[in-house]
């Protein structure tokens, strides 16, 4: 309800625009709203958030810009790209957006000259810790974020027993109780593990399988392990483990005093858009105020300066985050998906 | 030969073997083709099979995979073949009761039983687990999930629904003439039915050991869920290695490829098998069936079987319908903890919910009929040698199943992307899919229905001097018919819930209800899994009732109607 109820100023805006053009949120905003309304519709392939964020961004999305459907095609980062690449292999113009949470695809995608570049003028609201990730030739752009950070069941652990660092997770009171991802299927875990081996060397997963951590597919993984009491503490993703939270289930998180690992995940405009303008001025839509207190609301992190989290999560700009370079997570993934195997014979 | 001679149906059958190439042999080429390929360049080379095969993990996890397939289809035989036997020939009490477990089982999708069992059986934390330590006080519970006999367990649970229906049809045809005999020369009704009746369904038997084989080894859900937290490395998880980044879909195909001739080798026995006897039990002799009386021991048969559809649906909908309606699932019980907010959000809220249940009904429903009418034609061709080299038409139509749907969906996007097919964004990309994709099964099925009816009764038309198509309208059609209805629903529901192709061919405006289940399983919310999967069960449980009304069938596939 407050979702809908926050969306009328801006349903009324996006009347008022269409009528007489009043003051736009960014420059150029009415001219390219005129251009993509012709194109129709648009096609996002993402991988982030889960469905019903992406399904909430999209009817934003379509409430704000009236005449433009956005259709989504939310898949994990994998099989994201696995079908962009059919459908360039084939020759089909199908998506226009592609938003993955695995930042090697846009080395990639940039090299194979699948992308088109494309400045938002929004690129003022995001917050400036973010710009670093940005594509020198504007190919690709971070439109949202994430955290992986300690959790675990409160009904199990207590607050003051629960771990503070990353390191707690090798106590061997956790033996049998931890729960992680496999950096094979989760873009998140994979950057997790090569951050994870920038701050302790790969002794830190010899040592953790010494605990033996249950190993899910999917960092949400975690999450299911937690609530089903399978495992008390995990290594999980902050908007999964905090939406369950708000549902009631019994779960907190712990921001690691060395560092939650921050994922910064880009959004990119294909070349062979079928609806590029349409496609432009959804970019600039992700980077809006409005479209990120949407994702607040679903537990999502913000990449907009102004707008601050829901109680219980901390803003981005607050928390001790630490990440690997872009170039770190290129070489470092395929690196540690091979030792991950060895270690862990899985 | 000369034409006023020449049977003109000999036209339709090539027609349908066209039909068959085209729905099989085409995908199937593209993907040969495509495991001999350079994925760069698109040169001829062998570098995909040795990238496959190179590393000693990729071999031990198709071993650990075939092991797994054996021991499914046998646990298979153990759970399904009794509880055939005593649904179709004893006085078994509650059978309606039995059949509809059934039904659920195998309308549910294995990957939410797999995350229920997950609940019921975590070493840590598992339901029976805890039940057990409450009773004996002990520190730790029996049950572990996560090892190969809990992984052979959940899959058997969903693999053996096959082997009771290929089975019970079987059952179902053999009159007790033979079992007379049997008794008349002084065997018990334990003898008769170890020696007699059982031995007459081993074609059938066979037909759903293989397929329940053949859907262990090709299934990524459950081993997902299951071996990767037991640390076992089976072929599909492996599989998925060559779809991370950068893809190498290649060499994904090459790996698959020892699966056919896996697959060739399992006909093949079966043909060795049951070459050298008769399996003709449908004549035109009449014959009636009799049920056996088991006394007390049918209390003994009923406990069995409700033990069994424990294991595979009544426990497993306890966890889903605890989620389904639970504000926060990891609360437990409690009253306060009730809700229809979940079921509400799925259906009303999310509009997807509403298109997807549609879709996932008319496609399966189209593919089924497609995929049976194909099926029964080929087996009809196949038994009554009407073409040459029927043989290796069987083995065409079984030749989609051993191939893990991921690595197929590669061969139908090649396929149906480029003209004269470019189907890519329609439904019928995914019906076509499907169809192939399940295929295996209609002609499995329709193969041991073929097989039973003794091909004198045709003759006798034809003696008459009625056509070979007379013959099939006025004779076989209608023999045929008693096990249509069944042999329809063997593909309506794998169909319901077919994923790993559909994850890559449906586009906006084609989502089917496994797709929206499947990006819930990853996105740690069980509340709206539950209640998605809560929707795919009773939905089609609804619809097969209705159905089955509505052809004049009740409960058990027999007729309303006494005959």
């Amino acid at each position: 309800m407050e979702t809908s109820r926050a969306l009328i100023p801006w349903t009324v805006l996006a009347l008022l625009l269409a009528c007489a053009a009043p003051a736009a949120a960014f420059e150029g905003e009415q001219a390219l709203y005129e251009a993509a309304r012709k194109e129709k519709e648009l096609t996002w392939y993402t991988a982030h958030y889960n469905s019903e964020s992406a399904a909430a961004v999209c009817n934003g999305f379509e409430k704000k810009y009236p005449g433009i459907k956005c259709n989504y095609i939310r898949t994990t980062a994998q099989v994201a790209y696995q079908r962009l690449a059919q459908d360039q292999k084939a020759g089909l113009a199908v998506a226009s957006v592609f938003s993955s949470t695995d930042v090697s695809h846009y080395g990639r995608m940039k090299q194979d000259g699948w992308l088109q570049p494309y400045r938002p003028k929004n690129l003022s609201e995001l917050i400036d810790a973010f710009k670093s990730f940005n594509d020198h030739q504007d190919m690709y752009v971070a439109t949202a974020a994430g955290l992986v950070l300690l959790t675990y069941n409160t009904s199990l652990v207590e607050a003051k027993d629960a771990p503070k660092k990353w390191t707690d997770l090798l106590d061997p009171k956790w033996k049998g109780k931890v729960s992680i991802g496999h950096p094979g299927f989760s873009g998140y875990v994979g950057t997790w593990v090569v951050q994870m081996r920038k701050l302790y060397g790969w002794d830190y997963f010899k040592k953790l399988e010494l605990n033996k951590p249950r190993i899910g597919r999917s960092i949400n993984d975690t999450v299911t392990m937690l609530n089903a009491k399978e495992s008390w503490v995990a290594a999980g993703p902050s908007a999964t483990t905090l939406e369950s939270k708000d549902k009631g289930n019994p779960l907190a998180v712990v921001y690691p005093e060395d560092g939650a690992v921050l994922m910064v995940s880009p959004t990119g405009i294909l070349k062979n858009a079928p609806a590029p303008n349409a496609a432009r001025l959804f970019e600039e839509y992700l980077l809006s105020r409005e479209c990120n207190e949407i994702m607040v609301k679903m537990r999502q992190d913000s990449v907009h300066k102004a707008v601050k989290p829901l109680p219980g999560a901390r803003s981005l700009a607050e928390v001790k985050t630490i990440r690997p370079s872009y170039d770190e997570v290129e070489r470092g993934i395929p690196e540690v998906k091979e030792l991950f195997r060895d270690t862990f014979g899985i | 030969m000369r034409w006023r001679h020449l049977d003109k149906s000999v036209f339709l059958w090539l027609l349908l073997v066209a039909a068959l190439l085209v729905l099989v042999i085409n995908p199937l080429a593209r993907l040969v083709w495509s495991s001999f390929q350079d994925g760069a360049t698109g040169a001829v080379t062998l570098d995909n099979y040795l990238a496959a095969y190179g590393r000693w993990r990729y071999l031990e996890a198709l071993v650990n995979s075939l092991v797994l397939g054996l021991a499914v289809a046998a646990v298979c035989v153990v759970f399904g073949v009794p509880m055939a036997w005593a649904v179709s020939r004893t006085d078994m009490p509650g059978k309606g009761l039995v059949w509809a477990a059934i039904l659920g089982t195998f309308i549910m999708p294995s990957y939410l039983g797999a995350v229920a069992w997950i609940l019921l059986a975590g070493p840590n934390a598992g339901w029976l687990n805890r039940v057990y330590m409450g009773l004996t006080g002990a520190a730790a519970g029996p049950f572990n999930i996560y090892t190969m006999a809990g992984l052979v367990l959940v899959i058997a649970c969903y693999s053996f629904p096959y082997m009771f229906v290929f089975t019970r049809s079987a059952l179902d045809l053999i009159s007790s003439e033979m079992e007379d005999a049997a008794t008349t020369l002084g065997a018990g009704v334990l003898r008769t039915t170890l020696r007699v009746t059982l031995p007459l369904t081993l074609p059938a038997m066979m037909a759903a050991f293989i397929v329940a084989f053949l859907e262990a080894i090709a299934l990524f859900g459950v081993p997902a869920l299951i071996a990767l937290p037991g640390r076992i490395q089976l072929m599909t998880t492996t599989l998925w290695q060559f779809f991370e980044f950068p893809p190498r879909v290649q060499v994904a195909a090459a790996y698959a490829m020892p699966l056919l001739s896996i697959t060739a080798l399992l006909f093949w026995l079966q043909q060795r098998l049951i070459a050298r006897k008769g399996y003709v039990a449908l004549t035109g002799k009449g014959g009636e069936r009799r049920v056996v009386r088991l006394g007390a021991w049918r209390w003994v048969m009923l406990g069995y079987c409700l033990f069994i559809t424990s294991l595979s649906f009544f426990l497993p909908m306890v966890v889903v319908l605890q989620a389904a309606f639970a504000k926060a699932w990891g609360r437990g019980f409690s009253l306060d903890n009730l809700t229809l907010a979940n079921l509400r959000f799925v259906i009303v809220d999310q509009p997807i919910t509403r298109a997807a249940t549609v879709h996932t009904f008319v496609y399966g429903g189209v593919s089924a009929a497609l995929a049976l009418g194909l099926a029964l034609a080929i087996a009809y061709i196949v038994h009554r040698r009407l073409v040459p080299f029927g043989r290796a038409l069987s083995y065409v139509a079984m030749a989609p199943f051993v191939i893990p749907g991921i690595v197929l969906a590669i061969g139908f996007y090649a396929a149906y992307t480029s003209p004269p097919l470019a189907l890519y964004g329609t439904a019928w990309i995914l019906i076509l899919a499907f169809t192939t994709r399940f295929l295996p099964i209609a002609y499995a099925n329709s193969n041991a229905a073929i097989r039973a009816i003794n091909p004198e009764l045709e003759d006798a038309v034809r003696i008459l001097g009625g056509g070979r198509l007379l013959a099939l309208r006025r004779v076989v059609g209608p023999l045929l018919k008693r096990g249509l209805a069944g042999a329809f629903l063997l593909v309506f529901i794998p169909a319901t819930r077919e994923l790993s192709s559909a994850i890559f061919l449906y586009t906006t405006g084609t989502q089917v209800l496994s797709v929206l289940l499947f990006d819930k399983s990853d996105e740690g919310n069980f509340e709206y899994l539950s209640a998605i999967g809560l929707i795919l069960v009773l939905g089609t449980v609804t619809l097969v009732l209705a159905g089955l009304r509505l052809v004049g069938r009740d409960f058990m596939l027999t007729r309303t109607t006494t005959t």
